[in-house]
């Protein structure tokens, strides 16, 4: 298989802070799914924040998606995160405007003209069971809603990859499983697919490939059972 | 799932750049449409900005073109040698009118300068006792207009060394200082227009600085998404656009009205100099040139700003 992501001993530290990942080195394939796990402060906000190119590698080579994230330019990011798909934990919607206007976004910056846009956006709230819903504001949906409509965002664009920084975090346990099960959707999709997570449960019916985290260290690279992680301290992000 | 749909045609690069374009123009003045008395209130600052130094030159404008009118009425006087026949002297005013520079002539006889002095003078009984007529015959030259004055000081210096002419004279000293002051007047209108536009654009710039803060999170999560600055930048640059372009025709208003409301006691004082001359305002040229003006200001000071701004500004 293809592949799309690769860390060859990567290593990042915080500015004046503790190495926050250490000679992390794995490859993930086109079209695999898989989830970080680990315990708060493990690192599995940070490897998503590298591969997303929000910060910079300090030791090692990370390529993604054929990009080489350690020399990679400023001016070059925004055109390699508009390949991404992301999903964050707080949703980081725009809440004066409404649902259409934030699924359209990725769109409207890859400068697509209107029509398109109109049709791509149907097809993405479709996909997330959120059609009708275009001229809502974000504030008056409930928390699992404005997680689709941050997914919506994401997928809008066909990206072939798509990264979510605990997705389910702020969401009841019904819904997490059905964000969860989306993901998996898109993934079978033929859509590459890397999630931060410490909801073990939702994971262990998924198919799945498990990245563990400890104290910056890859811990086993192998996929494993959520139920062989569950004996482990998990306590939010990492 | 739609998600793996056959990719979609790309929109053509004109049709997506004039799209994009016209969609943040019209969202940057809906957002400034929303807090209308905040936005009305910046537009009002930078019209008064910006019509100081419009109505100066519309001011200064008027002077000069005053000046102008008194040029035409500017006469070089050659008193003609005691020796030139009167027949002589009227055949040279007769060739001068068509010399380079020189608009209309008029000869006056030694015998119709004497009238004309007895007349105006109030010496007429000392005349009489005079045996002679001590004055010259004159040939009065009404330079074309709107020539310069190096110009007019050539007319001067040719018509003196005609072998008729004892004596070329023409009084300009009055116009040489009216044309210091105005070259003063119109420095200093520069100057003020030069501080004035650096004002315009610390303003719009503070209006556009506390845009951004407000809409910090918005340009997070947009840089998180992949826009490039250049996006990001682009709705705050049309906001600098509107003020500008908003306290230009604010400006232009301003001035129309001050030149509205000085026209008739301007009139009336140039009446009581004989003149009818009016004041004139801004032309439709120039109100454009000052709502441009606005709009290039309002432009930049949002550029200097914003480019600052956004580049600080980092997703978490």
């Amino acid at each position: 298989m293809t592949e799309l992501i690769r860390f060859d001993q990567v290593s990042y530290r915080y500015p004046g802070g503790l190495d926050v990942l250490s000679g992390v080195s794995f490859e993930i394939a086109q079209g695999e799914m898989v989830y970080v796990t680990g315990p708060s402060g493990a690192g599995k906000t940070t490897l998503l924040r590298l591969i997303a190119a929000l910060c910079r590698v300090n030791r090692g080579q990370l390529v993604v998606m054929g990009q080489n994230l350690a020399t990679i330019k400023p001016r070059q990011v925004p055109a390699f995160r508009q390949r991404l798909g992301m999903v964050f934990q707080n949703f980081n919607l725009l809440y004066d405007r409404t649902v259409f206007d934030n699924v359209a976004l990725p769109l409207v910056i890859r400068g697509y003209a209107h029509q398109d846009i109109a049709r791509r956006v149907r097809g993405a709230l479709d996909a997330v069971g959120l059609l009708g819903k275009e001229r809502v504001l974000p504030l008056t949906l409930s928390g699992g809603e404005q997680q689709r409509v941050g997914i919506a965002r994401a997928i809008v664009t066909k990206p072939a990859l798509i990264l979510a920084d605990e997705p389910t975090g702020n969401l009841d346990p019904e819904m997490a499983l059905e964000i969860m099960r989306g993901f998996a959707r898109f993934n079978e999709a033929g859509v590459t697919v890397l999630i931060a997570t410490h909801a073990i449960d939702l994971i262990e019916a998924l198919p799945r490939r498990i990245i563990h985290l400890e104290q910056g260290h890859v811990t086993d690279k192998r996929p494993r059972a959520a139920s062989e992680l569950r004996r482990e301290p998990m306590h939010g992000a990492g | 799932m739609a998600l793996v749909e056959a990719g979609l045609d790309r929109p053509r690069w004109l049709s997506r750049w004039t799209q994009e374009h016209l969609r943040v123009l019209f969202f940057s003045l809906g957002k400034i449409a929303r807090a209308p008395l905040a936005a009305g209130l910046t537009a009002l600052v930078i019209g008064i900005a910006l019509a100081l130094p419009a109505g100066l030159y519309v001011a200064v404008s008027n002077l000069s073109r005053i000046g102008y009118s008194w040029q035409e009425s500017l006469q070089i006087s050659l008193f003609l040698k005691d020796t030139v026949a009167s027949s002589r002297g009227e055949a040279l005013a007769r060739e001068l009118r068509n010399a380079a520079g020189v608009a209309t002539t008029t000869y006056i006889s030694r015998e119709q300068s004497m009238v004309e002095f007895r007349e105006l003078s109030g010496f007429g009984e000392a005349l009489d006792l005079l045996q002679d007529n001590p004055l010259p015959a004159v040939i009065a030259v009404t330079p074309e207009p709107r020539q310069s004055k190096a110009e007019v000081q050539a007319l001067l210096e040719r018509l003196s060394s005609l072998p008729e002419v004892d004596l070329a004279k023409l009084d300009q000293q009055w116009m040489e200082r009216l044309y210091a002051v105005l070259a003063i007047a119109e420095r200093a209108v520069g100057i003020i227009a030069l501080l004035l536009g650096l004002a315009v654009m610390v303003i719009i710039g503070n209006t556009i600085r506390l845009d951004v803060e407000a809409r910090r999170e918005e340009i997070e999560v947009m840089k998180l998404i992949g826009a490039p600055s250049s996006f990001v930048r682009r709705p705050f640059l049309y906001s600098g656009f509107w003020f500008g372009f908003g306290g230009g025709l604010i400006a232009w208003l301003l001035v129309a009205v001050g030149t509205a409301l000085l026209e008739v006691p301007t009139a009336e004082l140039a009446a009581l100099y004989g003149s009818n001359e009016r004041l004139i305002g801004l032309s439709p040229r120039d109100g454009l040139s000052l709502v441009l003006a606005g709009i290039v200001l309002g432009w930049a000071g949002a550029f200097v700003t914003v480019t600052r701004r956004i580049a600080e500004i980092e997703p978490k």
